[in-house]
């Protein structure tokens, strides 16, 4: 009998060459050099983070939660909350507690806050929610999703209700993000490989025989959904003090279709679909909306008509479910030699 | 190791309908128990009991003297009792190494640990082949052999197994029959043999349970089973009157 490679030896390869894929954009934004082309790296980057952080959960437990861009509602506001200088606090935000109301704190302190505080408002959803399965599970985060987005846009004391909340402090770096995505990449691939990750597959295969195998499948599903709001409260943050701008509905409906399209184009049970969807649909996106600018060609401007973009992304996402309906990567991994099965 | 696993007095009604009247049985460990008995005589939903997949109505579910009729399923199984399906239940997208793996990791062990442990129960049954498969491509055979594996990681107190040879030749029937005995000899294991195959119940078990409707009609050694007027009336009243002697 072989002895078999650790784990880890057998699928390191993956986050190495995802990481690989990362950088590379980041370098690509250095060499251009230009503001507005460094933003859209960061959106990129952010997006990666969400799918990431999607994949973690429904990747692993394959129940589709429409809840989760809630969890990146939380943590914008948790930043905004933590960072926005006080003066400002005291006049858009009267309501929030005295210590938050005085508190300006840094960036790199405000972003861990905010996973941590989406993580926590997880573990409370979690423990009634994880109990379910399949439409079920899947309608009740759709709730969830609505929950948080109805208390956002009427709370005006905290949250200052539908009106923007302003002045959050702007990083236009690219390191940051460049950093954050790669930890959300890593998070995702320790969770896949843990322990929990397995059993939590094994219960998304054949529910009844995992059970028969010890899984304690609530409990596995509330590490996931945790673990997984962590991701998204932390890219939640991020995104905010990209833009240095939050309102409710920026977290809803429209981030929630998006974030899901990348992740079931990529392929759900799969890292790599997560991440190689993201920057896919994005370039694409990209381009079109350049389109819709208008591009010269010589002595003529090419443009098509506004929506195209948003047409375009439905047609592909329909394709892609008629041609390959696990993603484009499906269940598999990214390895030295090609894709794996994961 | 525990000793015994028993049903006492257990009743399960569905809306109304009873499925188990009053059902006592007794699995010792290191021997092959059988449950035989006609379509719908309820013989999975006594499995579903014994591994709590199902409560009980009324009666309990004894391990040695503990009391588990309350506990969840997959408290059951920590407590060492391990069962397969009917239909198989393999984690398709999982490999076969990994579907072995499952059991080590939802019993407690690191992934390393449950990965060596996996590698040795495949060698053990003869399917280390098999190892990097993916679970969904398996034949029917195949299948069943990587279910028993699966369920007997961290080597179960006791195995309920679920018509296992369904759908098999009578060729491997008798290897299935030789690995039941295997595990009786050399896991400890105490088996619950669940099986339509009337032939390989008689061949494997040392005892035999018959249920009809939901009772418990008779029980004693294969030779009293095949003897046992209460049996053999059972089955002519549910099968093919054509077939004569069925036992």
């Amino acid at each position: 009998m072989a002895e078999r490679a650790s784990i880890l030896s057998r699928t390191i390869a993956t986050p190495v060459i995802l990481g690989l894929l990362l950088t590379a954009i980041a370098l690509l934004a250095l060499l251009m050099g230009s503001g507005p082309f460094n933003q859209t790296i960061i959106d990129i980057f952010i997006r990666v983070i969400l799918v990431v952080g999607l994949y973690i959960f429904i990747g692993n437990s394959g129940v589709i939660s429409f809840g989760h861009i809630g969890f990146t509602c939380l943590g914008a506001y948790m930043t905004a909350w933590l960072t926005i200088p006080p003066p400002m606090k005291k006049m858009a935000l009267p309501g929030l507690p005295g210590f938050v109301l005085e508190a300006k704190l840094p960036f790199w302190v405000g972003v861990p806050a905010a996973a941590i505080f989406a993580a926590l408002i997880a573990f409370f959803f979690g423990k009634i929610l994880m109990r379910l399965s399949g439409i079920a599970a899947s309608i009740a985060t759709f709730a969830m999703l609505a929950l948080i987005n109805q208390i956002y846009s009427n709370w005006e004391d905290v949250t200052g209700a539908t009106s923007s909340v302003v002045g959050i402090p702007i990083n236009r770096s690219i390191w940051p993000y460049f950093v954050a995505t790669l930890v959300a990449v890593a998070i995702g691939y320790a969770y896949s490989i843990s322990r929990s990750g397995l059993a939590l597959r094994a219960a998304r295969d054949e529910a009844t025989a995992a059970a028969a195998s010890g899984v304690d499948i609530p409990k596995e599903r509330l590490r996931a959904f945790v673990i997984s709001a962590f991701v998204m409260g932390g890219g939640g943050a991020l995104y905010a003090h990209s833009v240095g701008v939050v309102t409710p509905d920026t977290f809803y409906l429209g981030l929630t279709f998006i974030s899901l399209s990348m992740l079931v184009v990529g392929g759900m049970g799969s890292l790599s679909g997560a991440v190689i969807g993201v920057v896919l649909l994005s370039t694409i996106i990209q381009i079109l909306r350049l389109f819709e600018k208008g591009v010269a060609l010589g002595d003529t401007v090419l443009t098509i008509p506004n929506g195209v973009q948003e047409i375009a992304i439905g047609v592909i996402m329909i394709v892609i479910l008629m041609r390959r309906p696990a993603g484009l990567i499906g269940n598999r991994e990214v390895g030295w030699k090609g894709f794996r099965k994961a | 190791m525990a000793q015994k696993l028993a049903a006492d007095m257990v009743s399960v009604a569905f809306e109304g309908l009873r499925a188990l009247s009053n059902v006592t049985l007794e699995i010792p460990a290191g021997r092959v128990t059988g449950l035989i008995g006609p379509n719908g005589a309820g013989k999975t939903t006594c499995v579903n009991v014994l591994t709590g997949f199902q409560k009980p109505s009324m009666g309990r579910v004894m391990l040695d003297g503990l009391d588990i009729s309350g506990l969840p399923a997959h408290r059951v199984r920590q407590t060492g009792i391990a069962r397969t399906f009917q239909s198989g239940r393999l984690f398709a997208d999982l490999t076969v190494h990994e579907n072995l793996e499952v059991t080590g990791v939802g019993l407690g062990l690191s992934r390393r640990e449950a990965s060596l442990k996996a590698d040795a129960l495949l060698d053990w049954i003869g399917i280390s082949a098999l190892s990097d498969r993916l679970a969904g491509g398996l034949p029917y055979t195949d299948e069943r052999r990587v279910a028993i594996g699966r369920a007997l990681m961290l080597e179960p107190a006791f195995l309920l197994l679920d018509e296992p040879a369904a759908g098999m030749s009578a060729e491997e029937a008798d290897e299935l029959s030789r690995l039941i005995h295997r595990i009786t000899d050399e896991v400890k294991c105490g088996v619950l043999l669940i099986e339509h195959n009337i032939g390989l119940v008689l061949k494997t078990c040392h005892s035999i349970y018959v249920l009809d409707s939901g009772e418990i009609i008779e029980f004693g050694t294969p030779d009293a089973i095949k003897a046992s007027e209460k049996v053999r009336h059972a089955y002519m009243g549910t099968q093919a009157d054509a077939e004569g002697e069925i036992l």
